[in-house]
């Protein structure tokens, strides 16, 4: 646990030297919500909720383009030695989440001030939001192990990821059309739970593979 | 299963003769057996409560003037509220002219009523045209004609003899496609699954021909999911009237079909083999897992127009009986089987490549 923390901690400080990324992310989440916004001009409830993921999809992708390139290879190789690999895993989803949620808040921040706030049930927002994070955090990150191993990292991460993300997408989007009062007499807690089993399979599966993957 | 490089006898095993008279049945019996006979169009479809009308039926795969050229027919509203024709006449094997008289009183009072059309002949057997007349009420009714709605009940149907395909209205004889379209389906599953079980065996092995194993099972795969997206679209296009209708089984076979496309696009873009073959097996183990919900649990909680979705029934009730099925099951076993004799074709040219 320490060790793991350790790992997070040095990425965090890492990224907080280079200030760039960080102010980086935001004024992508900033842009693109903007461009959406003076596209559209009003966002009713449900398209509140479609623009959200939309953005934050997108945005998610770029903050884990960066999971495995940020360091060199033989940084790397020397973590192998220190480290088990679920060690350097975990810390890596858990930084990961961390950007997620940082994003979710922004994001929720920007599109609240623009557009306005909509939601009925915030709390059920909320919720979904750091379930999404959880799951997709698990996700990008093994999918980015296996981008970063190929010539075109940028380009795969995306043509690997999305499709994948689209079990969890369409789980959320329901939830978040729930807390919009979108669609009133349905039962969350159906859609909870399937939510849930969707991201201890993604987690399970890739706790499992993590270490098989990046072993090379 | 012995060395599958050089097989050493140079006759067909047995279970591929199987393959191939499998699907030389299904496909005769899939195109050549006829369909019920069957009620396509019903002139005028609109009356007026109290009119007399003179329907002109006209059938399909019909042979009306067989036998002593008779016919009875019969208009439904529901229950047991019919009325019966009081003359049919025969005008060729195609089509019927049937008279009715539709009482002015109706049994229950409604905006509009809509009539199921049922004909009967005595070697085409029964067919039945649901909603084949809107019949409005009328504005002042004779209150003693509504007695007329319960003289008369169906009786005596008759059923054709011999071997064929149930006519439904809105398939017609694209009922057919259950035998190609359904089957690729399933293959597709199969060969996916077969697929991550090579790369499971890669991954506790490490042995280089297991992955070639699962990539030509993947490769097989998607040509199937692309068959049956091609066979579903052209389907959607006759009963849907569009080729795409964004229904959620179309779209998670879709992705279905991204996601393997994508592994493929991985592996063109590694050069170490071992790498490639590690990252695949990873991932094709990660997708399957993934497609467990994407096609089984996502498109039965959402309103579909797809068969076995949204309360649309599938496999089963009118859609399937008892003729279709001698056909349906031998066309999945088939199609299945022939997905693994390709696949293994496909693994072996590939393997040939890779060593030599």
């Amino acid at each position: 646990m320490n060790r793991i923390w350790n790992l997070v901690s040095t990425e965090a400080r890492i990224e907080l030297r280079e200030r760039y990324a960080l102010t980086g992310l935001l004024l992508y989440v900033v842009s693109a919500s903007f461009i959406v916004f003076s596209i559209w001009r009003q966002l009713p409830a449900r398209e509140w909720g479609l623009t959200f993921w939309v953005i934050f999809l997108f945005c998610s992708l770029m903050a884990a383009l960066k999971t495995f390139s940020r360091e060199s290879e033989s940084r790397y190789f020397y973590y192998y030695t220190l480290y088990h690999p679920l060690e350097l895993f975990v810390s890596k989803v858990v930084y990961n989440l961390g950007l997620l949620l940082f994003i979710f808040l922004m994001l929720w921040l920007v599109l609240t001030v623009m557009a306005g706030n909509h939601f009925q049930r915030p709390g059920w927002f909320l919720t979904t939001g750091v379930m999404a994070c959880i799951g997709l955090s698990f996700l990008l990150t093994l999918i980015s192990s296996i981008a970063i191993k190929t010539q075109q990292n940028a380009s795969l991460t995306s043509v690997l990821a999305l499709p994948l993300m689209i079990p969890i997408l369409i789980n959320v989007l329901r939830l978040t059309s729930y807390s919009l009062g979108a669609s009133p007499d349905e039962n969350p807690w159906n859609e909870m739970s399937l939510l849930t089993s969707n991201i201890s399979l993604v987690a399970g599966m890739s706790l499992w593979l993590f270490p098989y993957l990046w072993r090379s | 299963m012995g060395s599958v490089n050089q097989p050493d006898r140079n006759r067909l095993a047995a279970w591929k003769w199987a393959t191939m008279a499998i699907l030389l049945f299904v496909f005769i019996a899939g195109w050549y057996v006829p369909l019920n006979p069957g009620i396509i169009r019903v002139h005028p479809d609109k009356a007026v409560a109290g009119d007399s009308i003179s329907l002109q039926i006209t059938g399909y795969n019909s042979s009306f003037t067989t036998g002593d050229a008779s016919a009875r027919a019969w208009l439904r509203f529901e229950g047991d509220t019919v009325i019966k024709a009081y003359d049919v006449k025969v005008i060729d094997d195609r089509r019927v002219d049937a008279r009715f008289y539709i009482p002015s009183a109706m049994p229950v009072s409604r905006d509009a009523y809509p009539l199921s059309l049922i004909l009967d002949h005595k070697t085409d057997g029964s067919s039945v045209l649901p909603n084949a007349l809107f019949v409005t009420p009328n504005p002042d009714p004779v209150a003693s004609e509504e007695e007329l709605w319960y003289q008369s009940g169906i009786d005596e149907i008759h059923e054709k003899e011999g071997i064929q395909y149930p006519f439904r209205n809105i398939l017609a004889e694209t009922i057919r496609n259950t035998y190609f379209h359904v089957p690729m389906w399933f293959s597709m599953i199969i060969l996916f699954g077969v697929s991550a079980w090579y790369s499971l065996k890669y991954y506790r092995k490490g042995n280089m021909e297991d992955d070639r194993r699962s990539i030509a099972f993947v490769k097989v795969g998607l040509i199937f999911g692309v068959m049956g997206m091609i066979t579903g679209m052209l389907w959607a296009k006759f009963t849907w009237n569009a080729y795409w209708s964004w229904d959620v089984k179309q779209n998670m076979s879709a992705i279905a079909l991204l996601i393997y496309a994508a592994l493929m696009v991985m592996r063109s873009s590694v050069e170490d083999d071992m790498q490639k073959a590690r990252l695949s097996a990873g991932y094709n183990m990660f997708a399957f897992m993934l497609l467990i919900p994407l096609l089984f649990i996502i498109p039965r909680m959402a309103d579909s127009l797809h068969p076995g979705n949204g309360g649309n029934p599938a496999m089963g009730g009118e859609d399937l009986d008892n003729t279709m099925r001698m056909i349906f099951y031998p066309a999945v076993i088939g199609w299945i089987m022939l997905g693994l004799w390709i696949s293994q074709l496909v693994y072996r040219v590939d393997n040939l490549k890779e060593t030599t």
